[in-house]
C-alpha cells in the first residue's frame, strides 16, 4: 500500500512545485510576452501592410520588403550600419582582450580602478556621454580642434568639422560607440582570464609552450563562451546604434543607420502613405540580419 | 508550500494589476477620430457643469515664453478661477515634440489642446482628421478682427478652422552690429529700415571675413530646426520661391534659388554647416563666434539665445540688430510664424467643449493680451471684442524693441506657404539638399532631386 501511494504523492508534490514555479515565472513571462514576443509578432504582421500611425492599413504582401531594395536611403543606412558593425565589433573585442590581459593580474585596488575607468561610460547616461562628445567635436569651440589645431599641436590648419563633414562623421560616431562599448567586455574578460585553470597553464609552460601558445591553445578556448557573449552583445548594440545618431547628426553626412531610418520613417514621415508598415519591414530586415550574424558567431564559436 | 503559493499568487496578481494600470483608461469612445459635426453649438458657458469636464490637458511647443511653466501656469490658474476647469500643461520641445504628439495620437492619448502653428495643426493633424473644426467659435467680430493672413493660414482648404490664432511674427536675421562696425561693414546696412540689398550683403560678408579671417555666418543644415531662416535667405537673395502661390507644388528648384545657393557656396566666410541647427547657430552669434544669425525673430531679439541676458545684446554686451533678409532691391518677403490653439478630438464631447471654452477665453477675450505677452510675439488681431491689443507691450522693457520690430520687420511678412501638403517630408528634403550642396555635389542636380521627392510627398 505504502509502495503504491508513494508515486501518487510524489506526482502531487511535483505538480504543486510546478505550479509554484510557473507562478514565479509568470511576472517575467508577462513582460517577455508583452514586450518581446507580442510586439515582434505585431511588427511582422504590420510589415505586411500599408499601415499608417493611426490606421491598420491593408495587406500588401511582401511589397514593403521589395521596395526596401530599391530605396537608396535604406540601402545607404544598411551600408553604414554594416560599416559600424564590421569596424566596431572586432576592435571592441580585440581592445577589451588586450586591456584585460594587461590588467587582470594587477592587485585588487588597481584592478578595480581600471575596471571603474573603463566601465564608467557604460553606466553614464548615453545622453550625457553624447553631450560631452558633442562638445569635444564642436566645430567652433571643440576641445579636439583646439588640441590638434594651430593653438595646440599644430597638426591641422583651421578647423575640422568633425560631425558636419561626411569624411569624418561616421568615424566619430564609431569612436564614441567604441568608448561606450568596451567597459562590459573588459570586466567580463578580466573575470574570464581570472578563471582560467592555472594548472593547465603551468602544464603547458612545463611542456615548453611560448606565451602566445599558452594564450592561444589554453586560455583562449576557455574564454570562448565569454567571447561569444561579447561578440553577440556588441554586434546587437552596433546594429542598434541610434541615440548617438539622433543626438549628434540626425542621420546626416553619411551617418544614417537602419535604426535611425526606422525611427525617421515611422515618426517623422507621418504624411507618407504606409510609413508605419514600411518602417516595420525595415525592423524585420534588421532583426533578420542580427539573427543571421549571431547564428554565424555561435556556429564559429562552437566549431572552435 | 502554501506560503510559497500565496507569495507567488500575490506576485503574479501585483504584476498583472500593474500592467493593467500601465494600460491607462479603457475609454471605449477614445478610439474615435471622426471630427464632430461642424454644426456643434459653440461653447458659451463658463460653468464647468455645463461643459461636463473639469480637467483638460494642453501640450505646448516653446512658442516664445510659452515654453516656461513660470509664464504659463498663472494663466492656467486664472482660467481655473474664471471657469473651474483645470488645464494641465505639458511642455514640448521642437526636437522631439512631433514624435511625442504622433505617438500619443497613435495610442489614442492625444492631449485635449495643443499650441503650435498651421504647418502642424492645419496641414498635418487637422488634415488627417485628428483635430476639431473650431469655425463655430468664430463670430463676425472675430472674423473682422483677426488678421486675414493669419485666419487664412489657420483654415484648411475646405474651410475648417483647425487653429485659433493667438500670436504671430515675421522671422528675420540678426547681426552683431559692433562686429560690423569694427569691420567697416555697417556701411552696407540701411539701419533706418533694417534692410540691405543682396549686393551689399555680399560686400558685408567680404568685409567681415577680411577682418576676422574666420566664419562669418553658417547656412545650418543638421536638421530642420530653424530652417525658416535658410529658406528665407535663399529665397530672398535673388527673388526665388519655395512653393507656388496655390501651395500645391514645391518650387525651390527655381533658378533664382540655385543662383543664391551658388553665390553662398562661393563666398568666403559663409559655410554650409551640417553640425548646426538654427538653435545652435543663434547661440554661436550670441557667443560672438558668428557675426550673423539667419534664425532670428522678435523673441530672440528680446531674449537672445533664451539666455535671459540683456535684450538685443550678445554675451559680451555687443549690440544685436534685427535685419530683413537681403534681396535684390532691398524689399524682402519674410517667412511668417503664426501660433495658436488646436483641439484634438479625443472622443469625449465634454472635453472638447471645455477645450473650446479655453480657446475662447485665451484667444478671443481680453485674456489674449496675457497669452501674447508671454509669447513675446505680436497679436494675431489688433483688437479683441473692441479692446486694443496693439499697445500691450507699451511701457514695458520690451516695448520700444517691439515697436521698432513692428515698424521695420513685420510689414514685410509674406506668404504662409508652410501649409503646403507634405510639409514635414519637404523640410527633411530641404536640409538634406543643403548638406549635399555643402559637400560640393552638383547644386542643380541636388536641388532637382530633392524637389522631386518633396513634390511626390504632396500626393501622400
Amino acid at each position: 500500500m505504502a509502495r503504491q501511494s508513494k508515486p501518487t504523492m510524489s506526482r502531487a508534490l511535483q505538480r504543486r512545485e510546478n505550479i509554484a514555479g510557473y507562478l514565479f515565472m509568470l511576472p517575467s513571462l508577462i513582460f517577455f510576452l508583452g514586450f518581446v514576443v507580442i510586439p515582434m509578432v505585431i511588427c511582422i504582421f504590420i510589415s505586411l501592410t500599408d499601415a499608417n500611425m493611426n490606421s491598420s492599413g491593408q495587406f500588401v504582401g511582401l511589397s514593403n520588403f521589395i521596395r526596401l531594395w530599391t530605396d537608396s536611403a535604406f540601402l545607404e543606412a544598411l551600408k553604414n550600419t554594416f560599416v559600424i558593425v564590421i569596424v566596431s565589433v572586432p576592435t571592441v573585442c580585440a581592445f577589451s582582450l588586450w586591456v584585460s590581459s594587461a590588467i587582470y593580474r594587477m592587485k585588487g585596488p588597481v584592478l578595480s580602478a581600471f575596471r571603474c575607468i573603463f566601465y564608467l561610460p557604460v553606466v553614464t547616461g548615453s545622453v550625457a556621454v553624447t553631450v560631452v562628445w558633442a562638445w569635444i567635436y564642436n566645430n567652433y569651440y571643440g576641445v579636439l580642434n583646439y588640441i590638434i589645431g594651430p593653438k595646440g599641436l599644430g597638426l591641422i590648419e583651421g578647423r575640422i568639422n568633425w560631425l558636419g563633414d561626411p569624411k569624418y562623421a561616421l568615424g566619430c560616431i564609431i569612436l564614441i560607440l567604441f568608448t561606450t562599448s568596451v567597459g562590459q567586455p573588459i570586466v567580463l574578460y578580466v573575470s574570464a582570464l581570472g578563471n582560467v585553470d592555472t594548472t593547465l597553464i603551468e602544464a603547458a609552460q612545463v611542456d615548453g609552450a611560448t606565451d602566445f601558445q599558452v594564450f592561444w591553445k589554453v586560455k583562449w578556448p576557455q574564454m570562448m563562451p565569454t567571447t561569444l557573449y561579447i561578440l553577440v552583445i556588441t554586434t546587437i548594440n552596433s546594429f542598434q546604434c541610434f541615440a548617438l545618431i539622433q543626438l549628434l547628426t540626425k542621420g546626416g553626412q553619411g551617418t544614417n543607420t537602419v535604426m535611425y531610418h526606422i525611427y525617421w520613417t515611422a515618426f517623422k514621415l507621418t504624411e507618407q502613405a504606409g510609413h508605419f508598415g514600411y518602417a516595420n519591414a525595415m525592423g524585420v530586415v534588421l532583426a533578420i540580419f542580427i539573427g543571421i550574424l549571431s547564428a554565424i558567431q555561435f556556429k564559429l564559436a562552437k566549431e572552435k | 508550500m502554501k506560503m510559497k503559493k500565496l507569495v507567488a499568487a500575490a506576485l503574479a496578481m501585483a504584476m498583472a494589476l500593474s500592467l493593467a494600470a500601465c494600460g491607462g483608461q479603457n475609454n471605449s469612445s477614445q478610439g474615435s477620430t471622426t471630427p464632430p459635426a461642424a454644426s456643434n453649438p459653440p461653447a458659451q458657458s463658463s460653468n464647468p457643469a455645463a461643459t461636463g469636464a473639469t480637467e483638460i490637458t494642453l501640450w505646448t511647443y516653446p512658442v516664445g515664453g510659452w515654453g516656461e511653466e513660470s509664464n504659463v501656469q498663472p494663466i492656467m490658474d486664472a482660467f481655473k478661477a474664471d471657469t473651474g476647469i483645470t488645464v494641465k500643461v505639458d511642455y514640448l520641445a521642437y526636437g522631439d515634440g512631433d514624435d511625442r504628439v504622433n505617438t500619443a495620437i497613435g495610442a489614442n492619448e492625444a492631449p485635449d489642446l495643443i499650441m503650435e502653428g498651421p504647418e502642424r495643426l492645419v496641414t498635418n493633424w487637422g488634415a488627417k482628421g485628428y483635430l476639431v473644426d473650431m469655425s463655430d467659435l468664430l463670430t463676425d467680430t472675430d472674423r473682422s478682427e483677426i488678421a486675414p493672413a493669419a485666419l487664412t493660414a489657420c483654415t484648411s482648404t475646405d474651410g475648417k478652422l483647425y487653429e485659433y490664432p493667438l500670436c504671430m511674427t515675421a522671422h528675420c536675421m540678426g547681426i552683431n552690429l559692433d562686429a560690423f562696425k569694427a569691420a567697416g561693414a555697417d556701411q552696407y546696412l540701411d539701419l533706418e529700415n533694417h534692410t540691405w540689398t543682396t549686393e551689399n550683403f555680399i560686400k558685408a560678408v567680404e568685409a567681415l571675413y577680411a577682418a576676422k579671417k574666420d566664419t562669418v555666418a553658417a547656412v545650418f543644415c543638421k536638421g530642420q530646426g530653424g530652417d525658416q531662416g535658410t529658406r528665407a535667405l535663399i529665397n530672398n537673395m535673388y527673388g526665388g520661391t519655395f512653393t507656388n502661390a496655390e501651395h500645391t507644388q514645391y518650387t525651390w528648384d527655381d533658378p533664382n534659388n540655385i543662383k543664391a545657393l551658388e553665390q553662398l557656396k562661393s563666398m568666403q566666410g559663409i559655410v554650409f554647416d551640417a553640425s548646426l541647427e538654427g538653435g545652435d547657430e543663434l547661440k554661436l552669434m550670441y557667443q560672438e563666434i558668428l557675426d550673423m544669425a539667419f534664425c532670428w525673430n522678435i523673441a530672440q531679439q528680446l531674449d537672445p539665445a533664451s539666455a535671459h541676458g540683456d535684450p538685443g545684446k550678445t554675451i559680451g554686451g555687443q549690440e544685436i540688430v534685427c535685419m530683413n533678409f537681403p534681396s535684390p532691391d532691398g524689399t524682402p518677403v519674410l517667412q511668417g510664424g503664426i501660433w495658436g490653439l488646436g483641439i484634438f478630438n479625443n472622443g469625449d464631447p465634454a472635453k472638447v467643449e471645455a477645450a473650446k471654452e479655453f480657446v475662447k477665453w485665451m484667444c478671443a477675450s481680453e485674456n489674449a493680451a496675457q497669452g501674447i505677452k508671454i509669447s513675446n510675439f505680436f497679436p494675431a488681431r489688433n483688437t479683441v471684442n473692441g479692446t486694443d491689443l496693439t499697445a500691450i507691450f507699451d511701457g514695458s522693457d520690451s516695448g520700444d524693441i517691439m515697436k521698432e520690430y513692428n515698424r521695420v520687420i513685420l510689414p514685410n511678412l509674406g506668404d504662409y506657404y508652410q501649409v503646403t501638403p507634405g510639409w514635414a517630408g519637404a523640410r527633411g528634403e530641404w536640409w538634406a539638399m543643403l548638406q549635399e550642396v555643402g559637400n560640393d555635389q552638383d547644386i542643380t542636380d541636388s536641388v532637382a532631386a530633392h524637389v522631386a521627392v518633396a513634390n511626390a510627398l504632396i500626393a501622400g
